[in-house]
C-alpha cells in the first residue's frame, strides 16, 4: 500500500482516540470546559452509563455567538494563545482537542449564551459537522448534551465496560473534581438518580461528608493550613481501605494520577498500617506553573514534576506531621481500655521475628492431604503447634480459618445454600458514590452471599441479613471492602472469588486471638479436611513442618 | 507500713481485686496492686481504667502506710504460703515489701503509691439498693447478648433504667436481644438511664456470688460513671457513653405460632442439635407442628452438616396458631436456655424470617428475641 496523508475524518477520529477513551473523559473534557468558564455549579446527566446520554450545564461566561462554531475545530481554544502561555497553563483545557474529538465520535448538542447576549446561541453537530444553528432562550451559561457516545465506533464501544461501571467511574470523576473545587456546586444525576451533590460553599470537609459520608469525613485528620504547599485531609491509621482507589490529588487543583505522590502519602503511614492497607487522602498540592508539565497526554491525567525528591518529602512530611499531631490526642470515644487487641506494630514485630527464626529451614510440607496431626498448643497466640507422623508442624491459625472458610463459602454459593443470619436491628451503612455504584450492579451477586441491602436514605444502606459466619465479624468493614474490590478490573469470576475472600479473611479468627485447645483441635480438623489445606487463598502456606530428621540434625544427634 | 494479717484472708482479698488488674496494658503500674492501710483495716484495690475493684480485710495495724506491688507474683507467693499469719513490713526507703509466714519469707520491690491511678470515688448522685440475688439473675439473664465486637461501643455494654422501684436491663448484638426486669430494693429519686459495660457487670456478678446483703449503687452527677458498693468490696465502672438503640420496637408484638414447651427437654434437644450444628455454620432447625385429636404438638430439631451427618430430636409441646418452620444459630438458643430457671418456656414465631421470642413461663420479667438463620428446607 502506498503511503498518503490520512482523510480528515480519519485523522480526527485517531485522534478523538486519544481525548476520548470512554464516557467518563467526556464528562471529565466537560466539566473542566465549565470550570474554565468560571461556573459556580455544574450539573451532570448520564444515561445508560454515558452511552446513550451524557449533559453537563454550567453557569459559567458562557460561548459568544461568533465562536461557537471555531469551538468545534481542532486546535482551537480560548485558554492559551501564545507558545509562552503553554509554560505557565494555569486554566484546566488547554490543547482545543476536546469539543472536536468528542463531536468525532457522537452527536453534540450545544447550548450557550454570555451575559451580554440576549438570546442564547445553538449549535446541533453530527459527526463532527453542523447540522444546525439558531437563536434560543437559554439562562447564561453553557450546556452540552452528548448522545449516542461511539456509537459510529464498534471497535471502541466492544471496549467499554458495562454501562454500571461505566456509570461508577462517572462518578467517582465527578466525586474527584468536587472535591477538587468544594467552591463549585456540583449536582450528578445517573440514569435520573441523584448520585451526588456538593454545597459548593468552599469546605472541603463538606464536600467529603458527601462523598465519603458522614462517620468517615468526621475522622479524617487535617493536613497542613488551607492553601498552603500540600494541604487536605488524610484517614486516621485505624481507618483504612483495601485498595489504592482512595487517594486523591490534585496538582494546583488538577485531578492527577501519580504513583510519586501515593508513593509519598503511603510513606508516611510506614509501621501503621498493615500490609494491603490503604489510606484514604484528599490531598492539594500547589507547584509554580513552570515547574509541571501537564502537556504528556492528551487526558493530562499525568503530570511531570520538575523536582520529585522536593514534592515527595514535602508530601511526605506534611501527611506524617498531621498523623503524629493526632497520635498524641488520646481517643476520647472511648474509654482506655487495656484488653484491646494488641497493636499491629508489636504484631508485625512479632512476625518478622519469627520469620527470622525459622528462616532457612522451613520447607513446606509436600502437597497432598494432611496426615492426622496432634494439638499441643499455642504460640504467641498466632501460631497452632502440632505433631504429626514425622516430625513437628506449625498452622497459622488465621491463614488456616481463612482457607476453610474460604471453601465453605464457596462450596456453600456453589450449590445455592448460603446460610444467612438475619439481624434483629438492621445496620446502617454509608457508602460513597463509587460504592453505590458497585452495589447497583453487583447487588445481586451480594445478595446471593448472603448480604441483603436496602436503601435508606442518600448514599445509605440498610443490611439487613449478613452471611452467617461474619455474625462475629466487623460487618460495616467487610461490606464496604467487599465493594470496593467489586470495583476494581478484573472479570466477574474472579470477582466472586474476591467475594468469598474477602469474607472469609473477616469472619476468620485473627492472629492474637487466644485459643482454647478445643478450638485449636477443631481448627486443625477441619484444616484436615479442606481441599488444599497447605496455602490459605491469598496464597501464603497455612502450615510448616520441621521434619525429625531436621530437628535432630539440629540437635546434633545426627549428621 | 506495718500489719499482720491472715493468709487466708490476704488470699482472698487478692483474689477479689486482681480480678481488675491489667493483663495487657500500656501503662505499667496497672499490673500491680495497691495495699494501704485504713485504720484497723488493708485495703487492696487494682484498676484497669476501664474498672477497679476496692476490697477490705480485717489487719493489725502497727503502723500506717501504702505501696503498689506486682499483682501476679503477690498472689501467686501468698497462695503458696501456709494457712497462717502473714507478717508485713514495708521498707520506705527501698520501697520493698517484706512477707513472713511461718517458716517462709519474701522481699518484693514495690511503686510508689502515689504513682496509682486514683480510684474514682463517688459521693453523691442517683443511689438506690438492689437485692444480690435480683441482680445476678438479671445480669446473667442479659450479659450474655450484649457485642464483643467494638465496632459499636453501645452495643458491648448493657442499657440500664433506673425508673421508680424497677431496675430494666437490655442488651443487644444486632442479632439478639435480652431484657430483664427486676425490683429495686430502694426506688430511685429520679428516672436514670445509662450504658454499663458487660465486663463490669461480668465481674460484678462474680462478686456478688456470696454476698446477702443489698448491693448499694451510685450514678454520679455527670453520668460517667457507677458504683457499686457491697460489702467491704467496691466496684467502680466507667459508663459507655452514647444512645442505646430503641430496643422496645425490636420486640414483636405479634405471633401466629407460640409452642410451650419443658424448658429441660427443649435444653437437652439443642444440646444434642448442636453436637451436629458445630461441625457446619451452627444452624439447629425447629419445626413446629400443632397437636391434632389424638396427637399431642411437637417440636423437632434438627441439624446438619454436609458430609458430616445429621440428627433428629422431637419434644412434645403444647402448639397454638400454625404449623411453622424456624432456624436459629445453635449458640445463640443454647445461650438463652442456658440462664433460664423457670419449668417451662414459650417460643413465639410469624414467620421463618421474623424474630423469634422466648419467654419462661409464670414470670412477666423476661424477654429473649433472636432473629432466626435463613436457611433452605
Amino acid at each position: 500500500m502506498p503511503i498518503k496523508v490520512l482523510a480528515p475524518e480519519v485523522v480526527s477520529k485517531i485522534a478523538a482516540g486519544e481525548v476520548v477513551e470512554r464516557p467518563a473523559s467526556v464528562v471529565k473534557e466537560l466539566i473542566e470546559n465549565s470550570i474554565d468558564a468560571a461556573a459556580t455549579q455544574v450539573s451532570i446527566e448520564a444515561r445508560g452509563g454515558g452511552l446513550n446520554l451524557i449533559r453537563v450545564i454550567d453557569n459559567g461566561t458562557g460561548i459568544p455567538p461568533t465562536e461557537t462554531t471555531l469551538a468545534f475545530h481542532r486546535y482551537a481554544t480560548s485558554k492559551v494563545s501564545n507558545l509562552a502561555d503553554l509554560d505557565a497553563i494555569s486554566s484546566l483545557g488547554f490543547r482545543g482537542e476536546a469539543l472536536p474529538a468528542i463531536a468525532a465520535v457522537a452527536q453534540v448538542e450545544l447550548l450557550t449564551r454570555t451575559s451580554e447576549e440576549l438570546a442564547g446561541a445553538y449549535l446541533n453537530l453530527k459527526n463532527g459537522v453542523a447540522v444546525e444553528t439558531g437563536k434560543r432562550a437559554c439562562p447564561q451559561g453553557t450546556s452540552v448534551t452528548v448522545r449516542h457516545l461511539f456509537q459510529n465506533i464498534p471497535a471502541r464501544l466492544k471496549f467499554l465496560k458495562s454501562p454500571a461501571t461505566e456509570s461508577s467511574r462517572v462518578s467517582n470523576l465527578v466525586s474527584q473534581y468536587s472535591l477538587a473545587f468544594p467552591e463549585v456546586r456540583f449536582s450528578l444525576f445517573l440514569d435520573g438518580r441523584m448520585a451526588l451533590q456538593t454545597a459548593g460553599n468552599g469546605a472541603l470537609r463538606d464536600v467529603l461528608v458527601k462523598v465519603y459520608g458522614l462517620e468517615t469525613a468526621e475522622a479524617m485528620i487535617p493536613v497542613g493550613e488551607v492553601n498552603s504547599q500540600v494541604w487536605g485531609f488524610v484517614s486516621p491509621p485505624s481507618l483504612t481501605r483495601s485498595s489504592r482507589g482512595h487517594l486523591s490529588f490534585f496538582v494546583n487543583r488538577r485531578w492527577v494520577q501519580s504513583r510519586l505522590l501515593s508513593r509519598a502519602t503511603e510513606d508516611a503511614y510506614e509501621g501503621l498500617l498493615m500490609t494491603g492497607k490503604h489510606p484514604i487522602a484528599v490531598l492539594n498540592i500547589s507547584l509554580p506553573a513552570q515547574d509541571i508539565d501537564v502537556n504528556v497526554h492528551p487526558a493530562k491525567l499525568e503530570v511531570k514534576f520538575r523536582n520529585e525528591q522536593a514534592l515527595f518529602t514535602a508530601v511526605q512530611r506534611a501527611v506524617r506531621a498531621a498523623l503524629v499531631k493526632e497520635m498524641t490526642v488520646p481517643q476520647v470515644m472511648r474509654p482506655p481500655s487495656v484488653v484491646d487487641v494488641p497493636t499491629f506494630i508489636s504484631q508485625k514485630e512479632h512476625l518478622s521475628r519469627q520469620e527470622e527464626l525459622f528462616e532457612g529451614f522451613a520447607p513446606r510440607p509436600s502437597p497432598g492431604p494432611l496426615p492426622i496431626l496432634r494439638v499441643f498448643g499455642q504460640l504467641s497466640a498466632t501460631y497452632i503447634i502440632a505433631e504429626g507422623p514425622d516430625g513437628l508442624y506449625l498452622i497459622d491459625q488465621h491463614a488456616a480459618h481463612e482457607r476453610i472458610l474460604f471453601e465453605r463459602v464457596r462450596a456453600q454459593q456453589a450449590s445455592r445454600a448460603v446460610e444467612v443470619q438475619g439481624m434483629l436491628e438492621p445496620l446502617t451503612i454509608e457508602v460513597t458514590p463509587r460504592q453505590e455504584e458497585m452495589l447497583r450492579a453487583g447487588g445481586e451477586v451480594l445478595e446471593s452471599y448472603g448480604f441483603a441491602m436496602e436503601p435508606f436514605g442518600t448514599r445509605t444502606y440498610m443490611l439487613r441479613t449478613v452471611p452467617a459466619l461474619l455474625h462475629e465479624g466487623n460487618i460495616a468493614q467487610a461490606v464496604i471492602e467487599i465493594l470496593d474490590s467489586l470495583g476494581e478490573e478484573g472479570e466477574s469470576g474472579k470477582r466472586e472469588e474476591r467475594i468469598a475472600l474477602s469474607l472469609a479473611c473477616h469472619s476468620a479468627v485473627r492472629a492474637g486471638q487466644v485459643l482454647s485447645p478445643e478450638e485449636m483441635h477443631q481448627l486443625v480438623r477441619e484444616l484436615e479436611q479442606a481441599e488444599s489445606p497447605h496455602t490459605c487463598p491469598h496464597g501464603r502456606p497455612t502450615i510448616i513442618r520441621f521434619t525429625s530428621s531436621q530437628l535432630e540434625r539440629e540437635f546434633g544427634r545426627s549428621l | 507500713m506495718k500489719l499482720s494479717c491472715l493468709q487466708e484472708n490476704l488470699s482472698k482479698g487478692l483474689s477479689i481485686a486482681g480480678r481488675a488488674v491489667a493483663t495487657r496494658t500500656t501503662l505499667p503500674i496497672t499490673n500491680n496492686i495497691l495495699l494501704a492501710t485504713e485504720k484497723s483495716r488493708l485495703k487492696l484495690a487494682a484498676t484497669n481504667l476501664e474498672i477497679a475493684i476496692s476490697c477490705w480485710m480485717g489487719a493489725k495495724v502497727t503502723e500506717q502506710g501504702a505501696i503498689t506491688i506486682p499483682a501476679r507474683l503477690l498472689t501467686d507467693f501468698v497462695n503458696s504460703l501456709p494457712n497462717d499469719k502473714i507478717e508485713m513490713t514495708l521498707s520506705p526507703k527501698t520501697k520493698t515489701l517484706e512477707l513472713k509466714c511461718a517458716r517462709f519469707e519474701g522481699r518484693i520491690n514495690g511503686v510508689d503509691a502515689d504513682e496509682f491511678p486514683p480510684i474514682p470515688s463517688i459521693g453523691e448522685g442517683v443511689m438506690t439498693k438492689i437485692d444480690p440475688e435480683a441482680l445476678r439473675l438479671a445480669i446473667a439473664q442479659v450479659v450474655f447478648a450484649a457485642a464483643t465486637e467494638e465496632t459499636r461501643p453501645v452495643l458491648t455494654g448493657v442499657y440500664s433504667e433506673f425508673d421508680g422501684n424497677t431496675l430494666t436491663l437490655a442488651a443487644a448484638d444486632g442479632f439478639r436481644l435480652a431484657v430483664h426486669k427486676a425490683p429495686l430494693a430502694e426506688p430511685v429519686a429520679e428516672r436514670t438511664e445509662v450504658i454499663i459495660p458487660a465486663r463490669a457487670l461480668t465481674e460484678l456478678q462474680r462478686l456478688i456470688t456470696d454476698q446477702e446483703e443489698p448491693v448499694e449503687l451510685t450514678i454520679n452527677p455527670n453520668r460517667s460513671q457507677v458504683l457499686f458498693r457491697l460489702k467491704d468490696v467496691e466496684l467502680v465502672s466507667q459508663l459507655i457513653q452514647g444512645t442505646f438503640p430503641n430496643y422496645n420496637q425490636l420486640i414483636p408484638q405479634s405471633y401466629t405460632t407460640r409452642a410451650e414447651v419443658s424448658l429441660a427437654e427443649f435444653t437437652k434437644a439443642a444440646r444434642t442439635a448442636a453436637i451436629f450444628a458445630r461441625e457446619g455454620s451452627a444452624i439447629v432447625r425447629l419445626q413446629i407442628t400443632p397437636g391434632e385429636e389424638l396427637t399431642p404438638g411437637k417440636i423437632v430439631l434438627s441439624a446438619r452438616t454436609e458430609e458430616i451427618g445429621d440428627n433428629i430430636g422431637e419434644i412434645d409441646a403444647t402448639v397454638e396458631g400454625e404449623e411453622t418452620k424456624i432456624a436459629f444459630n445453635s449458640k445463640f438458643l443454647s445461650d438463652v436456655l442456658g440462664v433460664l430457671h423457670e419449668e417451662r418456656v414459650t417460643l413465639e414465631m410469624t414467620s421463618s424470617s421474623s424474630p423469634g421470642v422466648i419467654r419462661p413461663v409464670g414470670v412477666e420479667n423476661y424477654t429473649h428475641v433472636v432473629m432466626p438463620m435463613f436457611v433452605q428446607w
